[in-house]
């Protein structure tokens, strides 16, 4: 019944003289969320929503219109149209989008258990077994969370495409924090990998919850009595801890098309990257290939279609040091191309999607990762290290408005002299130039140093939208990388 | 619509308590309106209304939520909610403290600060107000983005201790605009935040982006030395650093944490610049303010530093509950910062660029993606953008490279601080992720730091 008054709508509007036309029902989304603060159960949070996105291209400009109540669909589409309209009054460049398959299709995440069929009391136990590991001594902040995810989406256009879509996501996070003779509050954090082929409450493995429950607590008090880190040039190993985030905001953000073409600059910003760069730019060493790959089953970055309806890709951003590819949706290859006056991009890479109904696609990492190289394990890196630092967790992170400089801190640093780790360091930093940074990459692990990560809380666009995605990357080495600053 | 939403929460209390839960009720509405603006044309027009309901179930020492964007004529829907909440609560496990329900001895109502002339602002008038504030600035190399966003937001409360409701609601518009240049990459911007419609003046905007639009194209461009500097930090840029100030400074619970460079021991004493004064002030009607917090307590100027001397932690309900500690009237979506300002005569821009200066003046309008480096040291890092100037001292002004500063909340606002404008400005600090919550801070239109460390320049726009 739904499905046919959309359809309905969306062959009114293209009557009424609309280019194009999408609707995305969401019947329901589901999330769960549980936050354990010093045992102290502070959160328990369930939320659903449903309603219609709907969106529509009129005279080369954009309009869309949202609604959780779906009782008045007709003037929903409507004033979707109206909104068009108005945005047709002031165009410079009309929206084109790139060609697609009509797709009749579904996906859903793979997972063996819902964690919405999972009791809650299973899950408050899950914490609190969780908070009493963390119980240790040192230790003053314990903060366990819990965060789940369940929505189906269906989408339908005027091209004939109707997509159906379960997704279901599972984040766990643990983290430690105490203070040290000084009084100045150090932290440790555990996000689980992905691992295996689901994302389903299956993944919460407890034995590896608890043997890095160990873990962080041991090393954040080994920073509590470690000394600063200090002010110096030297290597920089970027465990997969720190390295994702490295790969997202200075790769991934760097490299969306919408960013490249100017549509983030009253907001998130620009980007270095100009579209004369694919090709030609030497963005990091011989050693640096990139992909954004939506296929890798277990990440939040893999849902089947993006949200203009394309198939999921694995594509080549960066090949062996030099800069090949964008992360992009249909509107914005069409747009670059007809700019560059060539074709750079055939094709959208399947990267365009909204975080909620009510929010409108915009171009946003599927699984942005980094190939694993042949440079050995974690300790091989570290012997063929004269000075270096090897760093883990993120503190802070802060980057230029083009993703042209950036600075980060991180939870724990371990001093590197003469290819042997000599010592734990505190308030550990670093920053660098994006392309100078990566072409100092002079070391990458093997795929043993490989890890799945992922980014729950992705922020960007106006609406704001919180996206989830992920990066595999391995171990990594730069070279005369400012640190301790 | 006011008592629709007023006899829905009223229902859905009466069902609780046939239910036996303990109940509170927290109504959010939406109606917002955005028009998108990127390489001179609208990139995205959009409308969303939306209605959230949040209902916390209570049980002695346990607490849980459930949380649904409805529609108010779906009243299973919402009953449904009702039984989630209390469903889920017997499984929370208890807290360490015990949660307070607020009891509201009367039914509360402010409108005061809702104008529907803002609210209901049509397509064309939003158009219509970039087109006048951009008038002659645009080129083929010289392209505008920004946003209008505007809209209208109500927060409606009941619970099962009292049949008394409280109600809020505002109008708001947040206006940003950018000129940028296509080739090399520089940015300029201007903002204007509203209240009520006759907040709204685009030839404001006009001459802001015109002064600095002027002086990008015409001055020379340059690289900064890595060093110390003289700071004037604009309106944007200030409200940016209150922001962080009030996560890792004067918030009680944080504090309690760890996560604050102020203690308890500090009330009292001085911690920043004589000249520094920063007040909650809710009587000031550009901020949005809650005349009263969630818990129905009334809200009233609340002095947070005076003359530099630290006042008070805030204490919302739930942090004053852990803690032991009275609340302070904060348990609000957002609080009315006002920094007072100062003595100097530099109130605009161009008043600015004219004052004398002994040294090189480094202007940074806005801090683009602030992070906290190390909150027990008040150490925070972000990048100049949006249209930085050099103020040279022999009158010339340069266009300098963007750069990072990482650098104490307690050098920015201690002693260091040379001057505050005594104009002040309205900074519109409301984001769009989640419910709309518009928010703003009243801060001086420039304040001087001096002796700033800039650890990275860049060579290039």
């Amino acid at each position: 019944m739904m499905h046919q008054q959309l359809q309905e709508h969306i062959a009114r509007l293209k009557n009424a003289g609309a280019l194009y036309v999408d609707a995305r029902w969401y019947p329901f989304e589901e999330t769960n969320h549980l936050l354990m603060w010093n045992g102290n159960l502070k959160n328990v949070t369930a939320t659903r929503e449903s309603g219609v996105g709907v969106r529509v291209l009129y005279k080369g400009a954009w309009g869309f219109s949202a609604a959780s109540d779906v009782s008045h669909l007709g003037a929903l589409f409507d004033k979707a149209l109206d909104n068009a309209r108005i945005a047709a009054e002031r165009v410079t460049f009309p929206v084109r989008l790139a060609e697609k398959d009509a797709i009749r299709a579904s996906f859903t995440s793979p997972n063996r258990i819902d964690p919405f069929t999972v009791p809650l009391a299973d899950k408050v136990a899950f914490l609190q077994a969780m908070d009493e590991k963390l119980n240790q001594p040192g230790v003053s902040q314990r903060i366990c969370t819990l965060t789940f995810i369940r929505k189906q989406i269906v989408f339908m256009d005027a091209e004939g495409s109707e997509i159906d879509k379960t997704i279901v996501e599972v984040f766990p996070s643990l983290e430690v924090m105490g203070l040290d003779a000084q009084g100045e509050m150090h932290s440790r954090k555990f996000s689980p990998p992905r691992m295996g082929d689901t994302r389903g409450w299956e993944t919460l493995d407890r034995e590896v919850f608890n043997a890095n429950a160990e873990r962080i607590v041991r090393e954040m008090n080994e920073v509590r009595t470690a000394e600063n880190c200090p002010r110096d040039v030297r290597s920089v190993i970027l465990l997969p801890g720190i390295m994702f985030l490295q790969t997202h905001e200075t790769i991934g953000h760097a490299l969306e098309l919408d960013r490249i073409l100017g549509y983030e600059l009253a907001f998130a910003g620009g980007s270095f990257v100009r579209l004369s760069d694919f090709g030609t730019l030497r963005y990091g060493s011989d050693k640096l290939t990139v992909r954004a790959d939506a296929t890798i089953p277990n990440s939040p970055g893999s849902f089947g279609y993006d949200d203009d309806g394309i198939p999921a890709q694995n594509n080549l951003l960066i090949d062996h040091g030099l800069l090949v590819g964008a992360i992009s949706g249909r509107q914005m290859v069409e747009e670059a191309n007809a700019r560059a006056g060539k074709v750079i991009f055939d094709g959208s890479s399947g990267a365009n999607r909204a975080t909620s109904f009510y929010r409108v696609p915009i171009e946003r990492m599927t699984n942005i990762n980094v190939d694993p190289g042949n440079d050995g394990t974690l300790d091989d890196i570290v012997s063929k290290t004269e000075r270096g630092i090897i760093l883990d967790g993120d503190k802070s992170w802060s980057i230029g408005s083009n993703r042209e400089q950036f600075h980060f801190a991180t939870d724990i640093g371990w001093l590197v002299e003469d290819g042997r780790v000599t010592h734990v360091v505190k308030n550990s930093t670093y920053q660098g130039e994006t392309v100078k940074f990566y072409n100092s990459l002079s070391a990458v692990g093997d795929p043993s140093t490989w890890e799945v990560c992922y980014v729950a809380n992705c922020g960007k666009g106006q609406p704001n939208q919180v996206m989830q995605l992920g990066h595999g990357v391995p171990v990594c080495r730069f070279d005369h990388v400012r640190i301790g600053e | 619509m006011k008592e629709q939403i007023l006899q829905t929460l009223c229902d859905l209390r009466a069902y609780a308590l046939t239910k036996g839960v303990e109940a509170t009720f927290l109504l959010h509405e939406e109606d917002s309106y955005l028009m998108r603006f990127a390489n001179s044309a609208i990139s995205l027009n959009t409308n969303e209304h939306l209605i959230r309901l949040e209902i916390t179930a209570y049980r002695d020492r346990q607490r849980a939520s459930y949380e649904l964007i409805t529609a108010l004529d779906k009243v299973d829907e919402m009953r449904q909610g009702v039984d989630m909440a209390a469903e889920m609560v017997q499984h929370a496990q208890p807290l360490s403290y015990r949660p307070t329900i607020p009891l509201y001895t009367t039914s509360f109502s402010d409108e005061s600060a809702y104008d529907p002339a803002l609210a209901t602002l049509g397509n064309h008038e939003r158009l219509a107000f970039f087109n006048q504030a951009v008038a002659g600035l645009e080129t083929d190399e010289i392209q505008l983005s920004g946003i209008f966003s505007c809209g209208a937001n109500t927060l409606a409360q009941i619970n099962t201790r009292s049949e008394h409701t409280q109600y809020f609601k505002t109008s708001d518009a947040q206006i940003t605009m950018v000129l940028s240049h296509t080739a090399l990459k520089w940015e300029v911007s201007a903002e204007q935040s509203a209240q009520k419609k006759a907040d709204l003046n685009p030839d404001v905007l006009r001459r802001d982006l015109a002064f600095l639009l002027e002086h990008y194209r015409r001055d020379a461009t340059q690289q900064l030395p890595l060093g110390t500097y003289n700071i004037v930090f604009g309106p944007a840029a200030t409200a940016e650093l209150l922001g962080i100030l009030g996560f890792i400074g004067y918030n009680g619970g944080l504090m309690k944490r760890g996560y604050s460079f102020l203690s308890e021991e500090q009330i009292g004493q001085r911690v920043f610049s004589p000249q520094f004064t920063l007040t909650d002030d809710p009587t000031r009607r550009e901020t949005f303010p809650f005349r009263r917090d969630l818990t129905g307590m009334p809200r009233r100027p609340f002095p947070l530093f005076v003359a530099g001397v630290f006042q008070s932690f805030v204490w919302p309900q739930d942090e004053a509950d852990e803690f032991a500690m009275q609340p302070t009237g904060h348990t609000v979506p957002h609080t009315s910062i006002v920094m007072q300002g100062g003595d100097v005569a530099a109130n605009t821009l161009p008043e600015l660029v004219a004052l004398p200066r002994e040294h090189d003046v480094l202007y940074i309008p806005y801090l683009h993606y602030m992070n906290i480096v190390n909150p027990s040291k008040g150490l925070v890092t972000g990048s100049s953008r949006f249209g930085a100037l050099l103020l040279k001292k022999d009158g010339s002004v340069a266009v300098p490279y963007n750069v990072r500063l990482t650098q104490s909340l307690l050098d920015i606002f201690g002693d260091r601080l040379a001057w505050l404008s005594q104009a002040q400005v309205v900074a519109n600090t409301s984001s769009s992720y989640d419910a709309r919550n518009p928010q703003a801070s009243l801060v001086p239109a420039f304040l001087q730091v001096n002796g700033l460390e800039i650890s990275h320049s860049n060579s290039s726009y």
